[in-house]
């Protein structure tokens, strides 16, 4: 809890860097136009290199609408949603899968492991049908889990490990394709307070200049751990602001 | 290819993870290509053993018989027949006959009433009819010059009649023909080729004139044995030869062929199991199709996972498919296993020589993946549409 006594810093990010991930005037409507939801309403965002944020707010507030469109997995209704400059409220599924693939990575707040594929199995997953040779997968999901300090639990079976094991297995899943955007939905929710101090510190560490570390997030414990503070209500960005740690 | 291997490798360790799922999934297409390949091979090993049995029988024996085209109702052969079938010059020998009608035949007096409506084909002979069939003598001997000279009421009996009459080799016993008593002399073995003398009794010429024809009596058939290779020409000839003009016309028939027209009622029975052992692999392919959809809804945040990991929706569905092409091929080969198997026990019983035909191996396998692979589409299809979205439950 440092944000305390920080100064605020409204200046956005200026210099050259280009967002990695940028929505522009983006609204997502729910249901057909008697019954329709407005769950995001003509939302503008830029996600820079080197970006710690998190995206706070009460249920209902647009945030898990937010995620899946910042995760590439859903369209906007409108307005123009790009991701490393590639336009992908645009592209067909399959290029957005790529995209998706490449430039994202994932955690949920059930961890979503794949339950019959121990660590090593759930990590390489994320490697699948990407031209790589079995040897190559195997070595860079080993790396990856030697990174979140699991290398020797390779061979375990999520039933095997503990909660926080297994969202550690999952953040070496999203982190083995190196992804320019780290997305966690939740990534403590789930977890014990050692556990989620322990994964935070993990998220914390994996911030980089070249890449942005986005959490979604309902709890102040984990949103106030970030840099950038982006707060919704009712479908609408009512905050961002900017601390430092 | 590497695309390819992965995919595999993903089908093998989704259906290793599940091995109860993945035994389910197998029992449709394993049964069905069991079944089509056991009803296929063992009617195959029996149609391998009537050839086998004809060959030993020879397909050299002729039946020539009086036929009418006047429709007079006891057509004969000339007198002489056996004379005019000699002339041809592929005959090799000839035995003659008089089939003879309405005769009542019973083991003893007492029996003969119980008798009565049991038909018991008698027949006059001559002394040649065993060599001309190739068929020895279970016991006894057969009919000779001597019963033809004194005109003496002996009787010649079938093997299957010996048995119904409690007839024990050897025994003095005599049989009722029409009332009348005739010593049993012999027993005939079983007749392959003319099953019909299992159960006949056989008489000399002379006392079947005697006894039961009020005319002369006068051949009705004849067995010829022709020489080998030229069995068809044989028959032709005969029908000319025999008849020369005369009012009653001969037919001839190849008694391999009967044997073979008899054995038609096998390839209905294996048509019949053929179809049974497709219904099974359709069933079994509908069963797939819907073990599939349920696990499907189980792994749907598996799917979810992988769609948010970047992979595409093909490359969903063709998960699926694949896990589909190896139930289909495991399958298929432990079906044509377990009918090969039933192939063998089933010949070892009959004592038949094993016959399949090697296609059928590949063509079962190849039956089992593509009913599989259909009843695997329409699961695949669903979970390639899957919204990763719905599935994943954000918080």
């Amino acid at each position: 809890m440092t944000a305390t006594s920080t100064t605020r810093d409204d200046t956005p990010v200026q210099g050259v860097a280009r967002p990695l991930l940028e929505l522009v005037e983006v609204s997502r409507v729910y249901g057909s136009a008697e019954a329709e939801v407005v769950a995001l309403r003509n939302v503008s965002l830029q996600i820079m290199p080197g970006d710690f944020l998190s995206i706070m707010g009460p249920s209902g507030s647009g945030k898990s609408t937010m995620l899946g469109l910042l995760g590439c997995l859903d369209l906007p209704t409108s307005g123009i949603i790009r991701v490393g400059g590639h336009e992908v409220s645009s592209m067909p599924d399959d290029e957005r899968s790529r995209v998706r693939g490449e430039e994202i990575g994932f955690v949920f707040q059930q961890f979503h492991l794949i339950p019959h594929l121990d660590a090593l199995g759930n990590v390489e997953t994320a490697l699948l049908y990407r031209g790589l040779r079995a040897k190559e997968r195997r070595e860079r999901a080993l790396a990856s889990l030697d990174r979140v300090g699991l290398a020797r639990r390779h061979d375990h079976r999520p039933v095997q490990l503990s909660g926080g094991e297994q969202q550690r297995v999952a953040l070496a899943r999203a982190l083995v394709t190196e992804p320019k955007i780290l997305l966690g939905d939740e990534p403590t929710g789930a977890l014990d307070s050692k556990n989620a101090e322990n994964v935070m510190a993990l998220f914390a560490s994996l911030q980089s200049p070249e890449r942005a570390v986005v959490l979604v997030t309902h709890d102040p414990g984990v949103g106030e751990a970030a840099e950038r503070r982006i707060k919704m209500r009712d479908g609408e960005i009512v905050a961002d602001e900017r601390w430092s740690r | 290819m590497g695309r390819l291997r992965e995919l595999i490798a993903v089908a093998l360790t989704g259906l290793f993870a599940r091995r109860v799922r993945t035994a389910l999934l197998l029992l449709g297409p394993t049964i069905g290509v069991a079944a089509i390949i056991a009803a296929v091979g063992l009617t195959d090993s029996a149609k391998g053993d009537l050839k086998r049995k004809v060959a030993e029988l020879g397909t050299n024996l002729i039946e020539a018989s009086a036929a009418s085209s006047f429709g007079s109702q006891d057509p004969t052969l000339p007198e002489d027949a056996v004379e005019r079938a000699r002339t041809v010059v592929t005959v090799e020998s000839v035995s003659q006959v008089v089939e003879l009608a309405n005769i009542v035949v019973a083991p003893y007096e007492e029996a003969t009433e119980n008798f009565e409506t049991v038909p018991v084909p008698v027949l006059a002979s001559d002394e040649l009819l065993p060599g001309v069939l190739q068929v020895p003598m279970v016991s006894g001997r057969w009919l000779n010059e001597f019963d033809e000279d004194t005109g003496s009421r002996s009787a010649v009996i079938g093997i299957g009649l010996a048995r119904e009459f409690d007839y024990l080799p050897g025994e003095v016993r005599s049989i009722l023909l029409n009332g009348l008593e005739y010593a049993v002399i012999g027993v005939l073995d079983n007749v392959e080729l003319e099953p019909a003398f299992d159960n006949a009794v056989f008489i000399p010429f002379a006392a079947a004139d005697d006894d039961f024809v009020p005319a002369d009596i006068l051949p009705n058939k004849m067995y010829v044995r022709a020489r080998e290779g030229s069995e068809d020409a044989t028959a032709e000839a005969l029908k000319v030869a025999v008849n020369l003009g005369g009012p009653d016309e001969v037919q001839t028939e190849l008694k391999s062929e009967a044997l073979e027209l008899a054995s038609q009622s096998d390839r209905q029975l294996q048509l019949i199991v053929v179809s049974m052992g497709l219904l099974a692999i359709i069933v079994g392919g509908i069963g797939i199709a819907n073990v599939m959809s349920i696990s499907v809804i189980q792994r749907s945040s598996e799917i979810g996972i992988r769609r948010a990991l970047g992979h595409t929706r093909s490359t969903i569905a063709w998960q699926f498919i694949f896990e589909a092409i190896v139930v289909g091929v495991l399958g298929g080969i432990l079906g044509v296993t377990l009918g090969v198997a039933a192939i063998g026990v089933g010949v070892s019983i009959a004592g038949w020589v094993f016959t399949l035909q090697p296609v059928l191996v590949p063509a079962g396998i190849a039956l089992a993946v593509v009913i599989s692979v259909v009843a695997g589409l329409y699961p695949a299809v669903r979970a390639s549409r899957l919204e990763p979205l719905e599935t994943l439950r954000l918080g």
